[in-house]
């Protein structure tokens, strides 16, 4: 391999390295209007008026929209379509949306917002999950307040645990998590010369998007076209819909151009979060070391609206019990409506929450049964064939032992003991209070949108007669190298530089649809559409040399016999292709998404230090030991296993949207404190372990979500190897540790 | 009331009409063209709006313009010369420093000062200066790294005269 696998220059590196890389939020257009949302005071309220008569009276406001002003349908929704894109008669939560103002500018846009008069009939917010579950409590929606619910059981539970010489039972809690990208929601909206209403905006499907805007506005597919080529972060919180409608209803409103950027209090109160959950688990294993026994009982707060709440809960079934064997699993969960917010799809999408119960299970397992903790995992590890926690076969290569292996080997571990002394430069009446410990945890993460749910990326690839290449894809950069990776692929197959291909992407006008930018799956969807692209092109080049095969390389045709430069070949400019990828899933359908055929794995070995007089939690050393099949972008890999590590270490020890009775308390970074370059160890490692996909391109499949999910239950671990303190919940603050501690010296 | 501001941006002449509460972000943004310059938080948490004035790392989303009369600016705009990446721009790039690259001018200019302050940085100066930096992609791992190489490459740039 030339290129794939190698530590390449990202392809865009240089454009946001000088400022020159243009952004949703950067965008500008003459004669364009501010848009300014109007959101609830309230999270649950009935609305009995709404006067925008003071608004529209503001110097420079343009026009004021209401739930009127929808000439479609005045709902969206990724799965179910249950959010008003303008609210007229109730409101959910603190982020809904009542009244759009357009301005020539965005004080006069701000300043009319607050002039719109709202009268309420303010309701008791639903902000306990458990509550709003119950009979009699107040419907949020028509079906009532369980937006979804899965019952799975395998093998016999109880006599599972009859069988088990360890039994832990504990409730875990998890928070809510803002995705914090550094840009927050942004876009613009315009005619295009051809009169189509062009939203170019930061949403991670475009496709989606445009059959949602359309669908809002009363238009055909056609009529609408989405871009969101290069966009400031995502990580899930930008796959539903955001500000594209808004957008779009106002240039269709006015006929002008328009503006919007989330300010980060409202991008913090209106998009989609993790889901906050309750997870009682309950697990056994026997005196030899076999799990026998998972039992969970799940509680996911969805909030107002389902986005993707219902999936999400799949996938923390589906993940349940790990990446391990286990013969007796049952498995309950629900998904609730509260009026807490909203959530959706968050890297690692339900995977996080729950890697972090059943991880701090198998730990407690191993101690009480006096294993090693490496040791316990890898005897019960998943294999090619075992049937999964939910009764389903893993078809596919399971790296998940190969990255305990790995992990065994790493210093970390190996030299776990000296790892766990206070090095001796630290004075001893500094040393005596702080206390070190060594966690692992092992998880696995399902790539793709799972069973049921089409899953496909059909992808364009242009070849020049010089030889150059232009493949398009609509999935999105959002910071992950996926691009750059496309870019690799390509240049490998067609044996040429990486700098004679471009990417365009994400352009409803010129991309083809190659499907969502989340759930691990772009390198390898998009990677596979690339290849198989590549072999039309080299069969229909062959046709046209009168052959019966040719290989692309270099520009050049390589047939059995001779070698046909492509200048004889292509008769224009260039000759296109398109081809079709689908992700193949399992045969099986249990649920929407569930299960999956394809997953990547991973292990983590975290060091952390305890200040005891303090509180203070330090995390000193991480190694990521990665398996997402074969790596094509080297530096990308390291790059999201880095940053995987800081978000793992956010949801750890400071990540939490804080609500009261609904109403969202930290809403920009002085309160919402994300980890800074001072709160990730310097001592960062992150580890290929390359098992080969078969049905990956060059053997690849994806580590975006892999490589965060076990950083939470590592970091759990090492507490308690450290202080010898297990936390239920999370984030564990200093104030948690003292306490913690107190209780255990009482 | 407009004041007349005048700015000098990445060694350029500037005058501005602006509104007496105008941020120099908004200024940098709207009215010079300089997109490069983002908003994170528009409270100086994040760090992306980072700019020099006068020499001093300054996030230009809490500094009002018709208060930087006269300052000397420089923006990500104004690191390039001649088309060309400054060595710490170029280090970035190799370094793998950058993902969705939206942190990066603002990391960017905490870079420039720092090193700026320091001629050796060791790691925890590096950490500590750009610590009112936010980034979520990157884990900052590859961000310090690109500086460490930058301090380096400067450091034997001067002991070569």
């Amino acid at each position: 391999m030339k290129i794939v696998g190698k530590r390449v220059e990202r392809i865009d590196a240089e454009a946001k390295a000088t400022g020159r890389m243009i952004y949703p939020s950067d965008r500008r257009l003459d004669g364009m209007l501010w848009v300014e949302v109007v959101r609830s005071a309230h999270p649950h309220a009935r609305i009995l008026s709404i006067d925008t008569r003071q608004a529209e009276a503001v110097d420079g406001v343009v026009r004021v929209l209401t739930a009127r002003d929808v000439p479609g349908e005045n709902a969206f929704g990724i799965q179910i379509q249950d959010m008003p894109v303008l609210c007229f008669d109730r409101v959910r939560y603190e982020g809904d949306a009542i009244a759009l103002i357009g301005a020539e500018n965005r004080q006069a846009a701000r300043e009319a917002a607050a002039l719109v008069q709202v009268e309420y009939e303010v309701l008791e917010p639903l902000t306990d999950p458990d509550e709003a579950m119950r009979p009699g409590a107040v419907a949020l929606h028509p079906d009532g307040n369980i937006l979804h619910e899965g019952h799975f059981n395998k093998g016999d539970i109880a006599e599972g645990f009859a069988r088990s010489s360890v039994i832990f039972e504990n409730t875990y809690e998890v928070p809510m998590m803002d995705h914090a990208y550094l840009e927050t929601e942004a876009g613009i909206s315009y005619y295009g010369e051809d009169g189509t209403l062009t939203v170019e905006s930061c949403g991670q499907y475009i496709y989606r998007d445009q059959t949602q805007i359309a669908r809002a506005l009363g238009l055909s597919l056609g009529e609408v076209r989405v871009t969101a080529p290069y966009v400031g972060g995502a990580f899930g919180g930008k796959d539903e819909i955001t500000v594209q409608i808004y957008l779009a209803l106002m240039t269709y409103h006015t006929r002008r151009p328009a503006k919007m950027v989330a300010t980060r209090e409202e991008s913090i109160i209106s998009h989609t979060k993790r889901h906050p959950a309750r997870m009682r688990f309950k697990t056994g294993a026997s005196k030899s070391g076999k799990l026998m026994a998972v039992e969970a009982y799940i509680v996911s707060d969805t909030g107002a609206y389902a986005s993707l709440g219902g999936p999400v809960l799949n996938l923390m079934m589906e993940h349940a019990a790990g990446p391990y064997l286990v013969p007796n699993v049952k498995v309950d969960a629900y998904a609730v409506y509260t009026n807490n917010g909203f959530s959706g799809a968050f890297r690692g999408f339900g995977c996080t929450q729950v890697c972090v119960a059943i991880e701090s299970q198998m730990d407690l397992m191993a101690r009480a049964l006096k294993r090693d903790r490496l040791a316990f995992r890898q005897d019960n590890i998943l294999h090619q064939g075992d049937m999964a926690g939910l009764d389903y076969e893993m078809k596919l290569v399971v790296g998940a032992e190969d990255t305990i292996r790995a992990a065994r080997k790493g210093k970390l571990w190996r030299k776990r003991k000296s790892n766990r002394k206070i090095p001796s430069r630290v004075s001893p009446s500094v040393a005596r209070h702080r206390k070190r410990g060594i966690g692992v945890a092992s998880q696995m993460q399902g790539l793709g949108l799972g069973v049921g749910i089409p899953d496909y990326a059909e992808v364009e690839v242009e070849l020049t007669r010089d030889g150059k290449a232009i493949a398009k894809a609509s999935t999105n950069e959002i910071g992950q190298g996926a691009y750059t990776a496309y870019a690799q692929m390509t240049a490998e197959r067609l044996g040429i530089d990486l700098e004679q291909v471009e990417i365009i992407g994400a352009d409803t006008g010129v991309t083809p649809d190659s499907g969502t930018t989340t759930a691990s799956r772009t390198t390898y969807a998009v990677g596979n559409a690339i290849l198989m692209t590549v072999d039309k092109l080299e069969k229909r080049l062959a046709e046209r040399a009168g052959e019966k095969t040719g290989r692309l390389r270099g520009g050049v045709l390589c047939c059995p016999s001779r070698q046909v430069p492509l200048g004889e070949l292509i008769d224009g400019p260039s000759i296109t292709v398109r081809a079709t990828f689908h992700i193949p899933v399992q045969d099986r359908e249990m649920g929407d998404g569930l299960p999956h055929l394809l997953y990547s794995y991973g292990t983590h070995v975290v060091l952390v230090e305890v200040d005891t007089l303090t509180g203070e939690i330090s995390v000193e050393a991480i190694e990521a030991y990665l398996d997402g099949g074969r790596v094509i972008f080297r530096t990308g890999f390291e790059g999201q296993s880095e940053g995987g590590i800081a978000q793992g270490i956010g949801y750890a020890l400071f990540e939490e949207v804080l609500l009261n009775e609904g109403h969202f308390e930290n809403t920009n970074f002085n309160t919402y404190i994300i980890p800074s370059s001072m709160d990730v160890p310097v001592k960062i490692k992150t580890v290929p372990v390359q098992v080969k996909e078969a049905s990956g391109p060059y053997g690849a499949k994806g580590i975006s979500e892999t490589c965060m999910v076990g950083v939470t239950p590592a970091i759990l671990n090492a507490l308690q190897d450290a202080i010898g303190v297990r936390f239920l919940r999370i984030p564990v603050r200093a104030e948690d540790v003292l306490d913690a501690l107190e209780v255990d010296e009482k | 009331m407009k004041i007349d501001v005048g700015l000098l941006i990445n060694g350029t002449e500037a005058r501005f009409e602006v509104e007496p509460d105008e941020r120099l972000v908004d200024t940098l943004r709207e009215k010079a063209g300089m997109t490069g310059t983002k908003i994170g938080c528009g409270m100086g948490e994040c760090g992306a709006c980072s700019v020099l004035m006068n020499g001093k790392l300054v996030p230009s989303c809490l500094v009002l313009t018709a208060s930087a009369d006269g300052a000397e600016i420089v923006t990500v705009e104004g690191l390039a010369a001649d088309g060309r990446l400054s060595d710490l721009q170029q280090a970035f790039v190799e370094e793998g420093a950058i993902q969705c690259g939206y942190c990066t001018p603002g990391m960017l200019m905490a870079g420039e000062y720092l090193l700026s302050r320091y001629k050796r940085p060791t790691t925890d100066q590096i950490r500590n200066g750009i610590a009112g930096n936010l980034c979520r992609c990157t884990g900052y791992a590859k961000i310090v790294s690109a500086i460490r190489k930058t301090a380096r490459k400067r450091a034997v740039k001067r002991s070569g005269r």
